[in-house]
């Protein structure tokens, strides 16, 4: 879970990273839309993040406190 | 030694009473005294009962010592008033300053009443033991360990170390649970005695459990109900001081107290007042979270519209300019057509010179041709012309004959023998003769 946390972190960099490369026009056409396709997935796992529960880390907490 | 029997004597209660007259009459105010609790109890009826001791500041050792009491109606004025003020319990170990009556009863001997309390005094006190306890962790830098931790971006895997029976603790959940903007929050209690002298034990050990499997989570939550004050010492100790603020993960607490802040409060990396407040707070560093996130989504659109849309309008330009272009180019082309034509018609006419100039010489050949075909006629004729004046007729005709041996001419007598049969060929007409005779020419 350690890792997943760091993936979030990890997530919100590079859509970060990737909005100011747009934003400073280094992109060509084809690139801005590959780039544009991964944000759209990063956004999704962000938001996933937040809102969803995740059964798999629900169920280990809850079983380790038993 | 003799006792002087004349001499009034007087009973133990004589005496004592004249203790107590004394003293009433030497010590009638009521006087402001310093002293620390070292034994406080509240019986049945509501009185509470107590010891107040002095300590040698060096060694420690008791240097005085009196017996003290709060008669029921005053404990339930005086005593919640402190403890609100405080946030301390009333309990041994701390140090009060009490205005007290001096008393001394025949049977129960000296003590003092309580008739008030500064809570000004024991807040200094206890201030002052949070700054030494500040100060060593200072000195052993760990003070600010925890509070120069990072807060997980996303922080919503929360330990709760509190009483599962608080009410606090219900409300730090359910506010979590039903945050309105339907963010995830994992908590899982560790349960430990929020109050009293277990305080600091309890805790520690709650610590000690997060921390055996530390990775599962983000943050540490330390809370407590509020209700009524209450006894706040078990905060203040220097053991959960060091281990809150050399804990590996970020410390909230919300242990619910007006006074000012406690040591683990001042060691966390956030304090806040109550669990809820805690809980509002995970929400809101959650929201902060949410929003950098929908921000930079909301970025990712806009600049890649911006982008899309700049990118359309330097295409359209690039269409408006592509008929200028065209026929500039068209134009170019003819040009290089015209000037390829030249070459092409420049090219074919020195062809056809030269073609022409091959002609003539073919038609020159021809006429030398034939002026040497005419010549060759010419001799032609007079071969032929020969031929016909040397043909065997003309030579018949004349006279000559032409004798024939087996079909061949004859042209040396020497190889006929007498008795060959010869053949000779007149102009009309043959005849065959007989061979006499030869004669060799001379």
């Amino acid at each position: 879970m350690a890792v997943k946390k760091e993936t979030y972190t990890e997530a919100m960099k590079r859509l970060e990273d990737i909005v100011s490369r747009i934003e400073s026009d280094e992109l060509d056409i084809d690139q801005l839309r590959e780039n544009l396709r991964e944000a759209q997935k990063l956004v999704k796992y962000c938001r996933d993040k937040l809102y969803k529960a995740d059964e798999e880390i629900k169920r280990m907490l809850e079983a380790e406190g038993k | 030694m003799f006792t002087d029997m004349e001499a009034p004597s007087l009973s133990l209660l004589e005496l004592n009473g004249l203790v107590r007259r004394s003293i009433h009459a030497c010590l009638p105010d009521e006087y402001w005294v310093q002293a620390e609790l070292s034994d406080v109890r509240v019986n049945r009826s509501g009185h509470c009962y107590l010891e107040f001791v002095q300590k040698d500041e060096k060694s420690n050792a008791l240097v005085a010592k009196a017996r003290g009491i709060v008669w029921g109606n005053v404990f339930d004025r005086l005593i919640p008033y402190f403890e609100q003020e405080t946030g301390q319990a009333f309990v041994a170990g701390i140090k009060v300053l009490v205005k007290v009556s001096v008393d001394f009863h025949e049977l129960y001997g000296y003590s003092l009443t309580v008739t008030d309390i500064d809570p000004a005094y024991t807040l200094g006190d206890m201030a002052r033991r949070r700054k030494e306890i500040l100060l060593q962790l200072e000195r052993e830098g760990v003070l600010t360990l925890n509070k120069e931790l990072e807060l997980p971006v996303l922080a919503q895997r929360i330990a709760v170390i509190s009483s599962a029976t608080a009410a606090g603790y219900g409300d730090f959940c359910s506010q979590l649970e039903h945050n309105s903007f339907g963010f995830v929050f994992y908590t899982r209690l560790f349960p430990a005695v929020m109050q009293g002298e277990q305080v600091e034990s309890s805790i520690i050990a709650a610590l000690d459990r997060i921390y055996a499997e530390c990775e599962n989570w983000d943050v540490v939550v330390i809370i407590r109900g509020g209700g009524a004050a209450s006894d706040l010492s078990g905060f203040d100790t220097y053991e959960l001081a060091a281990s809150c603020a050399q804990f590996p993960l970020p410390i909230i607490t919300g242990i619910g107290h007006e006074r000012d802040d406690t040591v683990i409060d001042q060691i966390a990396h956030t304090r806040v007042k109550t669990p809820t407040a805690a809980a509002e707070f995970l929400i809101n560093h959650m929201l902060q979270t949410a929003e950098r996130l929908e921000n930079c989504a909301q970025l990712l659109r806009q600049k890649v519209d911006e982008r899309l849309r700049r990118e359309k309008e330097r295409l359209e330009r690039c269409v408006a300019r592509v008929p200028a272009q065209v026929q500039m180019r068209l134009q170019r082309e003819m040009f290089r057509q015209e000037r390829l034509a030249g070459r092409v018609d420049a090219a074919w006419k020195s062809r056809i010179m030269k073609e022409q100039y091959r002609l003539q010489a073919f038609s020159h050949m021809a006429v030398v041709l034939q002026a040497r075909f005419q010549k060759e006629f010419h001799r032609l004729d007079l071969l032929e012309q020969r031929v016909k004046s040397a043909s065997p007729e003309l030579l018949l005709k004349r006279g000559y004959s032409i004798t024939l041996k087996d079909g061949k001419s004859l042209t040396d007598a020497s190889l006929l023998r007498p008795g060959d049969e010869v053949v000779t060929c007149l102009l009309k007409g043959t005849f065959k003769s007989k061979v006499i005779e030869t004669k060799k020419q001379e």
